[in-house]
């Protein structure tokens, strides 16, 4: 049988190598193919494993052959040369038979590759499908991701709170049945709602917008026609002019006066309003309050105040350092510059820091006989205090000339109040300011030129320096005026002031009587029978240098009751030979506080309280023992009516010839101090008695 | 109206029997006690401006000057004007003053209303009291029961001093007597007119002693007339003190020395022979009191007419002033 299969091969291969011979004709391809065909069929058609037995045979016989055909050679017979011929042929057809099996191996190899091949193929597209697939799962759960975490917009909008929904909002937005079970139903219902409200506020808000654009064109028209009677109203004014003329109205200054006080700094302007009050319901006759100054300049101060606040405090640190500056380049040039330019230069620097607003304030108060005294408010704007000036208008000239002292000069307001000398700024930060600014001088250097610094004006300005002094973290602050200080203040000091004026007037005229030697003692203190020996010789005013040098003084100085600021006096009383010189200190408050005498006596020697106790007991008399009656009448007089009846005394108890008894004296010593009867009892022609 | 504390006036002074006190009464009626312990040895931490002020000032009586003091060992015994009274001396140094324990009243034998206790003495035992008034007698009381012993009348004018020893009593003027009495007999036997005699008088400030002291041998006197030494025997002027002055009203013997003050500068210490030993400075324009204690240590106060006393712990210069204000 596999001799046939040989022989079927080999004529295929005959019929291949003819049909590969005429390659060009169009029909071998068919018979190739069908070749290949048909030999594919039979490699798959026949089983392997029997080729492989079948191969391993063919091999098994061809190898017998071989080693058959090896002996026969060796036999080298002729007989054995046909055999070896016939077994050579055999095993060629072995080696066609082997051939044909290689080549079915072949076919089945590819046959068995190409399967192979097909099935990677399969696999590969099977496991770019699961990768697509998988790719797409992942995506898909990216985005559930991304849906997951979507914020509505509707979350943002601020929505009516759940109770209140359920309450205000009609039932068909509610439809409770569906939102109490559904949340999104209630969102949405929720939405729905508030759209609705809003659109409702929304309208509301237009149609409000509109009424009051209709309000503001009626408002402007109104003010439109305001302005436009302005002129007409001028007009008006100008006519009634004549009228207020004759009758005699101050309507004008009185406009013009507020306008110019509403241009005042504000302490001032507390001050004006405030004494303004009083003069209306005192009557000007008792005060009076003005507005001077220039109001153009005070309009210019006060645009341009807000920046000039702002500025004043970095200008003071400036100033030094320009000060600095100035003092070295003067340094560097001394030899050029002449000092005149640096004075005129200290001297701008000083007056811009005392610079005063262009506006003050003037209030004059009257005495009842005609005695004026003209007080001028001015406010530093830098030093932030209040400076007064004042002037002081006599109905008629005074004669004395100590008498005129005690209308003119700083003595009518020192002490108005206890301490309030005026002599230094009671504002903390002065000294600072005035140091900043390069001045070395102190502030009351500067008082003859600007002002006395009143507490008590501060005050009625409403200015406080106590308790801004308690915080002294704020110095520098502005201090604010205070109007319930002002209003308190002001009627205070108008009162003050009046009763200070009134003392004044009654003194001077008490100290014109007593420079003439006049004595007008109160009534009823001496009768009229009692001859007072004693005579004021004279009464001078005198200088506290000389006040403080005499002896007789010593004690009062060191204690410290007298002081420069008091009004001293020098009177001379003599009798005979006797000369009684008394030193007379009146403190500003006279006659709250008694005046002081102290006494010298010139008789056989010089006496005073120092050295001899007899004088040291009149002192004690005139100083110590005014009764309160006494103290209603003229104080001053009083005491030198005692002072005379106690050198009487003095002089007739001591034995003397020159002095004889006159006055009745029961006895003349007493104790062991030898004490004098000094004091006056009014009983019948008045008799002098012990203490 | 001045203060009338400026123009202070201290009439007497005296020690309280334990040392520790100093009281001072003035011519306004008021009492004041100083604590000489916290004065004469100040505790540096409590020390205060305050420490030389009276610890107390007691007002007895403001119409009435306090003109004499002195006291015994239970009592301070003050002389005012028409009385003498008796107070403890437990209520004196405590803050506020009681009534006083016991009082005698002397009225006036003279037309004047007042009668000043001028001076009073006390006799060594403590049994009676010696006061030298303004009506011109000396009255001798029993401190048991405060009856009157009897009254010295011989003076024209008010007493200014009286002091005594060795059964004598002494008393001096404002009429210019100096009289000795006998406190037996109750009797002047010797009177001394110091203005009589021209090398004493002093006619321009007058003829009144304000003082007068006895001594073993000797009397010291002085006012108007000069301070001068007397033989207590012979009646004879031995020394007439040389001191600038204007009225003597303190004087006293102590140690070998005559102590006397007045209207003076100074305060002076000066042997028998009138060498001036030791002159304090004084305060006042008048001494009218001057104190010496021995006991304990040596103190002097000098007082008058000041708000000022001064206070000498050596006898030699002048250590502290006190303030009565």
């Amino acid at each position: 049988m596999g001799k046939e299969e040989v022989t079927a091969v080999k004529k295929r291969r005959k019929l291949n190598t003819s049909t590969s011979n005429d390659g060009t004709k169009p029909v071998p391809v068919d018979v190739y193919k069908r070749v290949v065909e048909f030999e594919e069929a039979e490699a798959h058609l026949r089983p392997a494993d029997k080729d492989a037995a079948f191969f391993n045979k063919t091999c098994q016989d061809i190898r017998q052959l071989f080693k058959e055909i090896a002996e026969l050679k060796t036999k080298e017979t002729l007989e054995a040369k046909e055999k070896i011929n016939a077994k050579r042929v055999e095993a060629s057809l072995l080696l066609v038979a082997l051939k044909k099996l290689n080549r079915l191996e072949k076919v089945r190899t590819r046959a068995g590759r190409d399967a192979l091949h097909k099935e990677k193929q399969r696999v590969d597209s099977t496991h770019l499908l699961l990768q697509n697939l998988l790719y797409e799962a992942d995506h898909l759960n990216k985005e559930v991701t991304k849906c997951l975490q979507f914020k509505s917009k509707d979350e943002e909008i601020d929505l009516v709170p759940l109770e209140e929904f359920y309450k205000n909002a009609p039932p068909d937005i509610i439809r409770s049945e569906v939102t109490k079970a559904d949340e999104h139903q209630l969102q949405l219902a929720r939405l729905e709602w508030e759209l609705r409200q809003r659109r409702e506020l929304s309208e509301a808000c237009n149609e409000l917008i509109s009424s009051k654009e209709r309000v503001a064109a009626a408002i402007a028209a109104a003010r439109s026609r305001l302005d436009a009677l302005a002129p007409h109203l001028k007009d008006v004014l100008k006519s009634t002019k004549p009228l207020q003329e004759c009758l005699a109205l101050r309507l004008d200054e009185k406009r013009d006066e507020a306008r110019a006080a509403s241009l005042l700094p504000a302490s001032l302007f507390l001050l004006f309003k405030n004494a303004n009050a009083y003069s209306d319901i005192l009557g000007s006759k008792v005060i009076s309050v003005g507005v001077c100054g220039d109001e153009d300049e005070a309009r210019r101060h006060d645009q341009n105040n807000v920046e000039n606040d702002i500025i004043s405090s970095n200008e003071s640190d400036s100033d030094q350092e320009n000060n600095d500056e100035d003092q070295q380049t003067k340094k560097k040039r001394h030899h050029r510059t002449k000092n005149v330019s640096k004075e005129d230069k200290a001297e701008a620097k000083i007056k811009r820091v005392f610079k005063k607003h262009p506006l003050n304030v003037q209030v004059s108060v009257k005495a009842e006989d005609g005695t004026a005294l003209n007080l001028i408010l001015s406010y530093l704007i830098n030093l932030k205090i209040i400076v007064v000036k004042f002037t002081v208008s006599l109905p008629k000239p005074v004669t004395g000339v100590s008498a005129a002292d005690v209308l003119n000069g700083h003595s009518i307001l020192n002490e108005l109040y206890p301490g309030d000398t005026g002599d230094d700024s009671p504002h903390p930060a002065t000294s600072y300011l005035l140091k900043n600014a390069g001045i070395s001088e102190s502030f009351s250097y500067f008082i003859p030129e600007i002002g006395r610094p009143y507490v008590w004006a501060q005050r009625m300005c409403g200015i406080d320096f106590m308790t801004s002094e308690l915080n002294e973290q704020s110095v520098r602050r502005a201090v604010e005026p205070c109007p319930n200080l002002s209003v308190a203040t002001v009627e205070n000091f108008i009162m003050t002031l009046k009763k200070r004026l009134k003392c004044r007037v009654k003194l001077m005229h008490e100290l014109q009587d007593l420079e003439s030697g006049k004595i007008s003692p109160p009534k009823g203190s001496l009768p009229p029978s009692m001859r007072l020996a004693g005579s004021l010789t004279q009464w001078q005013s005198v200088g506290w240098p000389e006040y403080s040098q005499a002896p007789s003084t010593a004690f009062l100085v060191t204690e410290g009751l007298v002081s420069a600021n008091d009004l001293l006096y020098r009177a001379i009383i003599t009798r005979q030979s006797a000369k009684l010189v008394a030193l007379v200190a009146l403190r500003s408050d006279y006659p709250k506080s008694v005046p002081i005498f102290s006494l010298t006596l010139h008789w056989n020697g010089t006496h005073h309280a120092g050295i001899n106790d007899d004088i040291r007991d009149i002192e004690r008399v005139v100083n110590t023992e005014i009764g309160l009656e006494e103290r209603k009448h003229c104080t001053l007089s009083t005491q030198i009516t005692k002072l005379l009846a106690c050198l009487d005394i003095l002089l007739e108890t001591s034995d003397s010839p020159e002095f004889p008894p006159d006055k009745v004296i029961l006895h003349p010593v007493r104790g062991r101090n030898r004490s004098k009867p000094y004091k006056f009892v009014n009983q019948g022609v008045g008799v002098f008695v012990h203490h | 109206m001045l203060n009338k504390m400026l123009y202070n006036t201290v009439l007497s002074q005296t020690l309280s029997p334990c040392g520790k006190y100093l009281v001072a009464g003035n011519i306004y009626g008021d009492l004041a006690v100083f604590d000489l312990d916290r004065i004469l040895n100040p505790v540096l931490e409590l020390l205060s401006v305050e420490y030389n002020k009276p610890k107390h000032i007691h007002s007895i009586d403001s119409k009435k000057q306090i003109c004499s003091l002195v006291s015994t060992e239970k009592f301070l015994i003050i002389g005012t004007v028409n009385e003498i009274c008796g107070w403890d001396w437990k209520a004196v140094v405590s803050v506020k003053l009681s009534k006083p324990v016991w009082s005698i009243k002397i009225p006036s034998q003279t037309f004047l209303d007042y009668n000043d206790v001028n001076c009073m003495w006390l006799s060594q035992d403590s049994e009676k009291l010696y006061a030298g008034c303004g009506d011109n007698n000396v009255y001798v009381f029993n401190l048991e029961d405060g009856s009157l012993i009897s009254t010295y009348k011989g003076h024209n004018n008010f007493i200014h001093s009286i002091h005594g020893k060795n059964q004598q009593i002494i008393s001096a003027g404002e009429d210019g007597l100096v009289m000795l009495w006998d406190t037996r007999s109750g009797k002047s036997h010797n009177k001394l007119e110091p203005h009589t005699n021209n090398k004493v008088s002093r006619p321009d400030i007058g003829k009144w002693i304000g003082s007068a002291a006895l001594g073993d041998d000797w009397i010291v006197c002085g006012g108007g007339p000069r301070l001068s030494l007397w033989h207590l025997r012979s009646l004879d002027a031995v020394t007439v003190f040389d001191i600038p002055d204007n009225g003597i009203h303190v004087s006293f013997f102590h140690d070998d020395c005559v102590f006397a003050g007045g209207t003076s500068k100074h305060f002076y210490q000066m042997s028998y022979s009138g060498e001036v030993r030791v002159e304090l400075p004084v305060s006042a324009t008048t001494i009218y009191s001057a104190v010496l204690r021995t006991k304990y240590s040596t103190l002097l106060s000098l007082a008058g007419s000041s708000p000022e006393i001064d206070l000498c712990t050596s006898l030699n210069y002048k250590d502290q002033v006190l303030h009565f204000r």
